[in-house]
């Protein structure tokens, strides 16, 4: 992990200047701050922190610029997840899968692919690894990967929590071409996870559905309870929006 | 709601709308005026009682009525499919099984929705009564003549009523910003209509229709041109703009996946939101 991320300390300048998230890292701190003025504080590990604005200077600030963006990073780090999830399960497919199950996963990764571009094209400079030339890499092996009902139950856990995760975020955001970007992507996970489920057990669609008749919902820290095993850095949401 | 955006909201308050009363209770009955401000409940005891701006109140409310609208009218629907008798299901009782669980759901949200708006002062209309068959009690063609006899004509129109409830909803949230409460219970509503869509259409396509779980350019049509045709309408957009109004370049990235890209994985990975009338238009063909 250290060895990935110190390949990216020279590009720090730029990192740094990532509106709406920061990664703060050991390896950063230790070869990079050569600021005289600003105490360092060495960070035990790789944080990813939502919200967060970090300036050339290394001050760290909140504005509501900031949260918004950090809300949208948390929901293009979702969307990097699913999308290296299906194009890893897409290049090496389970040697069980039934005939069909191959097209539907294809799919699945398209558009996750599609939505991830799509957030970072939305985020632009904010963006929070605009200055990395390689995307995190995930974590996938708590899932069974080699079998079918592996793969299907690894993506039916990642299709409800990002339905979930939606869900929770859609009033985190106060900008409304915002939350009505999240609530085009937001359904069709929703018509995923159905899918996902279908694929395993035949009506089993609506099993995350509540009281009320409500799909679930969470808040970033329990989404990121979730996946934290799949992530390959600590990511903090203590600075995005609540409500 | 964002504190900031609060802020933002009290900036904006006339000063005599501070003076109104300060009870949370009365605040919370004024969504037929000023919306139900109520989840400014979590904020600080004080600001708990400024009105939302007049400007969205109106809104809330009117998209309350058309959600509960659409509930009502996809409960009665399935409720009639659920009395046909019991060969109109297929032999695979998961099936049925599903439209049970989509109705309980519908009644759910349609019973949740009145009391939204009733608790806050808004009038709940009457039920209103419903042909699903198109022909307005045989004043014109049926649309639908054999909606509860034969099962595929039945899906038919349950996949274009879920369809435009997705729709919808999408629609409505924006509309919804600034009471947390229902924003978010439009949100996971919403996401309950796009798991009943996809289970729909997964039926549909066991049983050899042309259909993937998301709308899809390469769905068979189903619609009929200046009825239902509202229903996919602007939906299968194959291009995504940004706040700039920019396109999203999705031609240039390294995401190819054969020339289907950009003009059926771009459009099916986006659902689209659909304006109240029209929706309205959709709900009147079957309303009487």
């Amino acid at each position: 992990m250290s060895t990935f991320l110190s390949a990216r300390a020279m590009q720090r300048r730029s990192f740094f200047r990532v509106a709406g998230a920061t990664l703060a890292t050991s390896t950063l701190v230790l070869a990079g701050c050569k600021d005289d003025e600003e105490p360092v504080t060495p960070v035990a590990s790789n944080v990813l922190r939502l919200g967060v604005v970090t300036s050339a200077s290394g001050a760290e600030t909140v504005t509501q610029e900031s949260q918004e963006n950090g809300v949208l990073n948390y929901a293009y780090l979702l969307e990097q997840l699913e999308a290296a999830f299906y194009t890893q399960v897409v290049a090496a497919p389970p040697a069980d899968l039934l005939s069909d199950e191959l097209a539907y996963l294809t799919d699945l990764r398209d558009h996750e692919l599609i939505h991830r571009e799509y957030l970072k094209a939305a985020l632009g400079a904010s963006v929070y690894d605009a200055s990395l030339s390689t995307p995190l890499k995930f974590n996938f092996s708590s899932f069974t990967l080699t079998t079918r009902v592996g793969v299907w139950t690894a993506a039916q856990q990642l299709e409800d929590i990002g339905v979930a995760a939606y869900n929770g975020a859609g009033k985190l955001l106060t900008v409304t071409t915002n939350l009505l970007a999240l609530g085009k992507i937001a359904s069709v996970e929703a018509r995923h996870a159905a899918l996902v489920h279908e694929v395993l057990q035949s009506d089993s669609f609506a099993s995350t559905i509540g009281a009320d008749g409500l799909d679930d919902a969470k808040t970033p820290t329990e989404v990121i309870e979730l996946i934290k095993t799949l992530l390959p850095i600590e990511v903090s949401v203590a600075a995005l929006p609540t409500a | 709601m964002n504190i900031l955006k609060l802020l933002a909201d009290l900036a904006a308050t006339t000063p005599d709308q501070f003076e109104q009363p300060a009870v949370r209770r009365d605040a919370l009955n004024e969504l037929g005026r000023f919306g139900a401000k109520t989840l400014a409940a979590a904020l600080p005891l004080g600001l708990a009682s400024v009105p939302a701006l007049a400007r969205d109140t109106r809104t809330i409310l009117d998209s309350l009525l058309l959600a509960l609208r659409l509930e009502r009218l996809q409960n009665a629907f399935y409720t009639q499919a659920l009395a046909a008798p019991a060969t109109f299901f297929p032999a695979d009782a998961s099936i049925r099984a599903s439209i049970v669980k989509i109705q309980a759901h519908q009644q759910q949200h349609a019973t949740l929705l009145v009391r939204l708006i009733s608790t806050s002062n808004g009038d709940v209309p009457a039920l209103p009564r419903y042909d699903f068959t198109g022909s307005k009690n045989n004043t014109q063609a049926a649309l639908f003549p054999s909606v509860f006899s034969n099962f595929d004509e039945f899906l038919r129109l349950a996949q274009l009523l879920e369809d435009t409830a997705v729709r919808a909803y999408k629609a409505m949230v924006e509309f919804l910003v600034q009471d947390n409460y229902i924003l978010q219970t439009a949100l996971q509503i919403h996401s309950t209509e796009s798991r009943h869509a996809s289970r729909i259409r997964t039926i549909r396509r066991q049983r050899g229709a042309v259909v993937k779980s998301w709308p899809s350019p390469a769905d068979a049509d189903i619609t009929v041109a200046n009825k239902t045709a509202v229903v996919y309408a602007t939906e299968h957009a194959t291009n995504q703009l940004l706040a700039d109004y920019t396109s999203v370049p999705f031609r240039l990235l390294p995401i190819g996946s054969g020339p289907n890209l950009l003009t059926q994985s771009v459009p099916e990975a986006f659902d689209e939101p659909l304006a109240a009338d029209s929706v309205d238009g959709l709900l009147n063909l079957f309303t009487l």
